[in-house]
């Protein structure tokens, strides 16, 4: 099969591979350890040997022929969750903990299905609230629990 | 030793330590037994609550949630057939069928009382094998540690699935190539940080394990269709757990097995890269040879030494793969890679010297083993009809609590953005490679080791005069150094012997 699961993976690590060496080469050098047998290019060169040799191996010997099911996945939530999250990153901290935190889990909960508004904020809001108590009085981890606009 | 033991028995007898070992266990019950996540994610969720206790405290706590999660594991293979990690899946094999007989609850006080006897057994020969390999180790030179990092990691290959082995070590090699991202340790220059400050000091270790492990998971879930409807049947069937009663014959049944499963787990467990699903497998197999024509047919059908075995085997093995972690200060699988990571995180080296700096760490560590068994034994079994409730909540609401958790666990520690953005991006990594495959944890088990792989072999070198023979001409590095070799190509060796035999085999039925 030529484009198995492990020839794929083969392949994206071997990119991976090749691009780390490509990198590893800008890895500065003090003229005095032009002639060291160990700098900081060391162990990256010799990773890069390693990985591109073992994924070519992969490539060449893969260990089972199977072929990616893509089907019957739910790819478009998978992403949108992607999204989610790396938006919930991008609001922490001008939202605040409490609003970005239950933003994400009542958007999280709805769109794997939960669709009765009163159960989407009874589990989400006073979980965060409880949550936000538990770090900055129990743990004294403060985290800042207002968006900008409210902020003293 | 006792003087040892007494200063274990002090630090984690504390009212502190006490109610961390029982939250530790509650909490890696109830995590190991949502299907998919196993004790790598269970503690991987809890380093960023270790991370606020004392280095003794934090360290308990995660043995506590790591013996917790297997327990749980064992508590959703037998109740709804779905093994949380591998080193469960053997425990389903009779486990279940003991449940659809409506023997739930025997079962799972079988697979109590087995798990108990076969970690309590396990502690004790690590309290006798620890500070004895500690003590040989304290004359390892930097060559020898560095051979030894070698063999950990080709180890994972030897022990990988037929076929994997390729992938195994292709992982463990992507692995110390992340571990190298960040400014070099010496020579405090920056390597594959992109021009970016927030990778001047690397990547973390959390955000790695949890991305990998806990995240991916999560989103795996997510991408399935939803079983919740499936799990919810499941669970209404197993509500009736019937008596927890284990009966004097069936007591002299397991003695034995406890016995065998428990030596045999202890040395698979200490193995580097092999770990409890190899032993649990081993021990299962082990006992339906030696059960005899008539008692072997009972296996797979609901066999209380198909039960017992893999229980005792994979909580011993458990506790046997904290012996290289404490005396060699090499991980033995990707749970223990993770509590090196911790232990590193806490500014404490695992290693010979662990049981001479820090005796409170080690000792705790040790003892709190023997507690931990006690509090599942004593604690959980009675609430296993409660605890497993969790297996009822629907996925809808605990997927994304998983997701949360995650995440703010990894920017507790950091309060930095950009790690939660690095976080989705190595997630959705992960689960493309899961998707196609390729091992998590030997990457991890690089990522751990590579740094001190790096530093062990920068140091061989700097005292043999830049001169790499070091490798050839110290005989304990040669041997190290020989014994990964074989741990290499074993697994190619064997394959070919197998079919050379499989072919002697035809030819002499032909000829």
């Amino acid at each position: 099969m030529l484009f198995s699961k492990d020839r794929i993976g083969g392949i994206l690590l071997l990119a991976f591979c090749i691009t780390y060496g490509i990198l590893s080469q800008n890895i500065t050098l003090l003229p005095i350890q032009a002639k060291a047998a160990f700098t900081a290019r060391t162990m990256p060169e010799v990773l890069m040997v390693l990985g591109i040799g073992l994924s070519l191996l992969v490539l060449i010997f893969p260990g089972s022929h199977d072929r990616p099911q893509l089907a019957g996945f739910n790819w478009g939530k998978a992403v949108l969750f992607l999204v989610l999250m790396s938006a919930y990153g991008l609001t922490i901290r001008p939202f605040g903990f409490l609003i970005s935190t239950s933003l994400f889990l009542i958007l999280g909960f709805a769109m794997l299905g939960e669709r009765s508004v009163t159960k989407l904020l009874l589990v989400s809001v006073p979980l965060v609230v409880c949550f936000w108590l538990l770090m900055t009085q129990g743990l004294d981890v403060f985290i800042e629990p207002l968006p900008w606009f409210l902020k003293g | 030793m006792i003087e040892g033991i007494l200063i274990g028995l002090g630090t984690a007898l504390t009212p502190v330590n006490i109610m961390f070992v029982f939250t530790g266990c509650l909490i890696g019950t109830f995590i190991g037994m949502l299907p998919g996540l196993g004790p790598m994610s269970a503690i991987a969720l809890m380093i960023p609550v270790a991370a606020s206790l004392e280095p003794a405290t934090g360290i308990i706590l995660m043995a506590a949630v790591y013996y917790g999660a297997i327990f749980g594991g064992s508590t959703s293979s037998i109740l709804i057939n779905a093994p949380g990690v591998a080193s469960t899946v053997a425990t389903s094999f009779d486990g279940y069928p003991l449940a659809k007989q409506g023997k739930a609850g025997k079962a799972l006080a079988i697979a109590a009382y087995s798990s108990f006897s076969g970690g309590v057994i396990a502690a004790i020969f690590l309290l006798v094998a620890a500070p004895f390999l500690a003590a040989v180790s304290l004359s390892f030179h930097s060559a020898d540690y560095f051979a030894l990092m070698v063999l950990g990691l080709t180890a994972v290959a030897a022990f990988a699935g037929k076929g994997d082995v390729l992938k195994a070590l292709l992982m463990t090699v992507i692995g110390l190539m992340l571990s190298t991202v960040g400014t070099d340790q010496t020579q405090g220059v920056p390597r594959f940080t992109l021009g970016l400050i927030d990778l001047t000091d690397g990547i973390s270790f959390l955000l790695l394990v949890m991305a990998t492990f806990a995240l991916s998971e999560a989103l795996i879930a997510i991408l399935k269709p939803s079983g919740d409807d499936k799990r919810q049947e499941e669970m209404e069937a197993s509500t009736k757990l019937g008596s927890m009663k284990v009966t004097g014959g069936e007591v002299k049944e397991m003695v034995p097995v406890i016995g065998r499963s428990s030596i045999l787990g202890f040395i698979i467990g200490v193995l580097p890269g092999a770990g409890a699903t190899i032993a649990s497998f081993l021990a299962y197999g082990t006992e339906q040879r030696l059960a005899g024509p008539e008692k072997g047919k009972l296996f797979g059908k609901g066999s209380i030494r198909g039960l017992s075995a893999p229980e005792t085997a994979n909580n011993a093995a458990a506790t046997g793969s904290f012996v290289p972690l404490l005396t060699l200060g090499i991980p033995g699988s990707g749970t223990t890679a993770i509590m090196l990571g911790a232990l590193i995180g806490y500014g404490i080296q695992p290693g010979p010297r662990l049981y001479i700096d820090q005796p409170a760490v080690f000792w705790s560590v040790i003892v709190s083993m023997w507690i931990g068994n006690i509090v599942l034994l004593i604690l959980n079994l009675p609430l296993i009809p409660y605890i497993a409730k969790i297996l009822a909540i629907p996925s809808r609401f605990l997927l994304p609590l998983i997701l949360f958790f995650s995440l703010i666990g990894v920017y507790f520690v950091s309060f930095n953005t950009f790690d939660i953005q690095l976080m989705v991006l190595f997630g959705l990594i992960a689960v493309v490679l899961r998707f196609l495959d390729f091992p998590m944890a030997p990457m991890i088990l690089g990522f751990i080791l590579g740094g001190m792989m790096e530093e062990n072999l920068r140091r061989a070198l700097l005292i043999n005069n830049d001169s790499w023979s070091f490798l050839w001409q110290r005989p304990l590095t040669l041997t190290i150094l020989v014994i990964a070799g074989f741990c290499l190509f074993a697994p190619i060796l064997w394959s070919n012997f197998q079919r050379l035999r499989k072919g002697a085999d035809r030819a002499g039925e032909g000829g």
